[in-house]
């Protein structure tokens, strides 16, 4: 057994783990981050960041790790919906000009850009442990784990638990999660869309698919499609990938969809999961672990908020770690930030689900009683904007039970 | 990361240059334009050595692994002829083929101007002789870097980086090395250099002052050309006829982009092999003393 000393060591080298190391070694601070995979792949993440993670992401100085990934800037957006009568007359929405100094939001391949992330850590100092399996947490704090050089002890004056939903680290210091399911979801990376407008992304709802189309340049895009529990396993098994693409068949969409599902190479594994929502039970802070990320818990993937969210704790966590005090106490500012701003965000979560990822005759005729209301009035719009700008920045009535009340109302 | 076939480094010039530097027999230098490196060539590298060529491919100035100077006086095209002439010189080189794409291309036509005696075969891949007016205008220009630099004169690394390099992809397109260009032109004040290759020898007012008197090209001559490149008219490599006095052989090729030796690597190769070597320069007139 080796044993070994850092001031920081982070488990879990995904958006989290990898933007912090790259923070901190960056300030000066002596990181090893620990990562499962033996190299970064396709484990099917998030792809799409809010302009307001990008802020997040230009704040941490990881910004080119995206860029130089192959982060592709989405300008509009595009609501193709069974409930528009007209592929044509769909409404766009500009998206970059949202939060100063950022853009729209980026597309890009996650794997290369949490490469990128664990590379910028490694070329300021940080230590990058590909291949380190069988983390364990102890007292210390310490953290053990084994690669194929054998077992491995590492002391550190904090650690910072990063893995992910699987909560390796937070169950270990006792964390449990609550946890609520509202839809499945699926999502491969293709290329080929050679047709398809790169500036422009597509959502909508159309049988009972919520189907999601996010360019990344070049023709390439990632595809995601939302689905009912009831009907989970509808791409399980040979020709998957085909079904799912020839999916995007779809009466909403300009040609039928023709540019995507005629179109389309899968350029990466398709993989389906339960979107889940994680509530934890206890703090994610104790004396010497602190929780980051999808760890730390997490709303509805639906929301496409995860990974600025994760930039976000990041970033509060490792201020926090540039000052002298690492006590409990120290992180309580994060915990507030961080409750204030889950609550929003499931709040948000939970309209954009019962809106957009709930299917049959009388969820089509909410969606188009909705449509109708926010035509009329612009407010409505209200739960949009969390895609967009930090939610602290999002006005308040959107997060009233008397704005979700009025929203959904069967009007007579 | 960065994929690299160097051999070596001098410090030339009062800079640092990388090189590849491989083969036996004529040398034959092979000069990259922007914003490439020493491995834009690589496909051409191992069968020139196989037909007995010593091969030398520098990192220019700016980009790759050499020296990235920040100031733009530093990219004046004559420095960087001189980088090539005391990197050919250290490598105890005398005479060579000088082969450019590119920016690599007016530089390797400067060469011939400023040292003809050092000059075997001449080959020129895109950009042709800079005596011949074959400025596109603009609107014949698709989105390039060339029409950026010209509409654009102000453009800045910060524009270029904005958004995930957004700008820099949407100039780029899927050309060339497209997906390797970012990753190399992020490094520590690459970016910076890279631009200055334009900010030295592109700015507007150097487009005005027309230069007219070139010393006639003696050597043996191959203008290559392809009809996909969006930035470049055909008449600019076609109309260099005029300027050289030695053999002179144009050659269209199809189906590639501006990147020429990375669209149509083997036809490239097969050209070079075809030429050089096998024609003999025009004869140096008799240096007259005056009276
Ligand atoms: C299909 C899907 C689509 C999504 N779409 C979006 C979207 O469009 N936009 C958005 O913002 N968010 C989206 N999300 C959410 C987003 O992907 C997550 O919020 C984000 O990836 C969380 O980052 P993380 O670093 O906390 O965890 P992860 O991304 O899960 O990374 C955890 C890392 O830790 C490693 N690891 C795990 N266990 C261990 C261990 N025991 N030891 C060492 N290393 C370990 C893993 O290999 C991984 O690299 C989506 C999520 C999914 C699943």
């Amino acid at each position: 057994m080796r044993t070994e000393h850092a001031d920081v060591a982070i488990v879990g080298g995904g958006i989290a783990g990898a933007s912090a190391a790259a923070y901190l070694a960056t300030h000066g601070v002596s990181v090893v981050l620990l990562e499962k995979q033996d190299r970064y792949t396709d484990i099917v993440r998030g792809e799409w960041i809010a302009p307001w993670g990008m802020r997040e992401a230009q704040l941490l100085g990881v910004e080119d790790a995206f860029g130089l990934g192959g982060a592709w800037e989405i300008r509009e957006w595009t609501q193709w919906d069974e409930t528009t009568d007209d592929p044509e007359t769909a409404e766009t929405v500009d998206m970059t000009r949202f939060v100063p100094g950022v853009g729209g939001p980026l597309s890009f391949p996650h794997h290369l850009v949490c490469e990128l992330m664990a590379e910028q850590a490694a070329d300021n100092g940080a230590r990058v442990v590909m291949g380190a399996r069988k983390a364990t947490v102890g007292d210390g704090p310490v953290v053990r784990y084994q690669t194929d050089a054998g077992d491995h002890e590492l002391r550190a004056g904090m650690i910072i638990g990063a893995t992910g939903r699987g909560c390796t680290v937070g169950r270990q210091i006792g964390v449990t999660m609550a946890t609520s399911v509202h839809h499945w979801g699926g999502g491969v990376r293709v290329e080929g869309l050679d047709d398809w407008p790169m500036d422009v992304q597509a959502m909508g709802t159309e049988g009972e698919k919520m189907f999601m189309v996010f360019p990344q340049g070049d023709g390439m895009a990632r595809l995601y499609i939302n689905f009912p529990t009831a009907n989970k396993h509808r791409y399980r098994g040979e020709g998957g990938t085909e079904r799912f693409i020839a999916d995007f068949e779809l009466d909403s969409l300009p040609d039928r969809g023709k540019s995507v599902y005629a179109a389309a190479r899968p350029i990466g594994p398709l993989k389906v999961w339960p979107s889940v929502a994680m509530f934890p039970e206890r703090p994610i802070v104790t004396d010497g672990v602190v929780l980051v990320g999808d760890e730390a818990g997490n709303a509805d993937t639906v929301l496409g908020t995860g990974l600025s969210c994760s930039l976000r704790d990041t970033r509060t966590v490792c201020e926090i770690l540039l000052g002298d005090d690492w006590s409990p106490s120290a992180f309580e500012p994060y915990l507030a930030e961080r409750k204030f701003r889950m609550e929003r965000l499931h709040f948000g979560a939970g309209i954009i689900a019962k809106l957009h990822c709930e299917f049959g005759p009388e969820a089509v005729a909410r969606r188009r009683r909705v449509r109708e209301l926010m035509a009329e009035n612009f407010a409505a719009q209200v739960t949009g904007l969390l895609n967009m700008v930090p939610p602290e920045d999002v006005p308040e009535f959107g997060f009233s039970e008397f704005f979700a009340e009025r929203l959904f109302r069967e009007r007579v | 990361m960065t994929e690299s076939l160097l051999t070596g480094s001098a410090q030339v010039n009062g800079v640092e240059i990388a090189y590849v530097d491989r083969g036996e027999g004529d040398p034959v230098v092979l000069l990259h334009g922007f914003p490439d490196s020493h491995y834009l060539w690589r496909h051409q590298i191992d069968p020139l050595v196989e037909a007995g060529f010593r091969v030398i491919v520098p990192d220019l100035r700016g980009f790759g692994a050499s020296s990235k100077p920040q100031e733009v006086e530093a990219y004046d095209m004559r420095t960087i002829v001189n980088d090539v002439v005391a990197l050919t010189l250290h490598l105890g080189i005398q005479r060579a083929h000088i082969v450019g794409h590119d920016w690599g291309a007016a530089i390797a036509w400067m060469y011939a101007f400023l040292m003809p005696r050092r000059v075997d075969h001449l080959a020129v891949l895109s950009v042709g002789h800079p005596g011949v007016f074959s400025t596109p205008s603009i609107e014949q220009r698709a989105a390039s870097w060339y029409m950026l630099f010209y509409q654009f004169p102000g453009v800045s690394e910060q524009l270029l980086r904005r958004n995930g390099w957004r700008l820099f992809k949407e100039i780029m397109g899927n050309e060339g090395d497209y997906q390797r260009y970012p990753r190399e032109l992020a490094k520590p004040g690459a970016l910076t250099a890279a631009l200055n290759w334009y900010r030295a020898n592109r700015s507007p007012e150097a487009e005005l002052r027309v230069e007219r008197n070139f010393p006639p090209v003696l050597a043996p001559t191959l203008g290559i050309w392809s009809s996909g490149d969006k930035a470049l008219l055909e008449e600019g490599m076609t109309g260099s006829v005029k300027f050289v006095k030695g053999p002179w052989r144009y050659e269209r090729v199809e189906d590639a982009s501006h990147w020429i030796p990375l669209d149509q690597p083997e036809q490239v190769t097969k050209l070079l092999l075809g030429f050089l070597g096998t024609e003999r320069a025009a004869t140096t007139p008799s240096r007259r003393r005056r009276l």
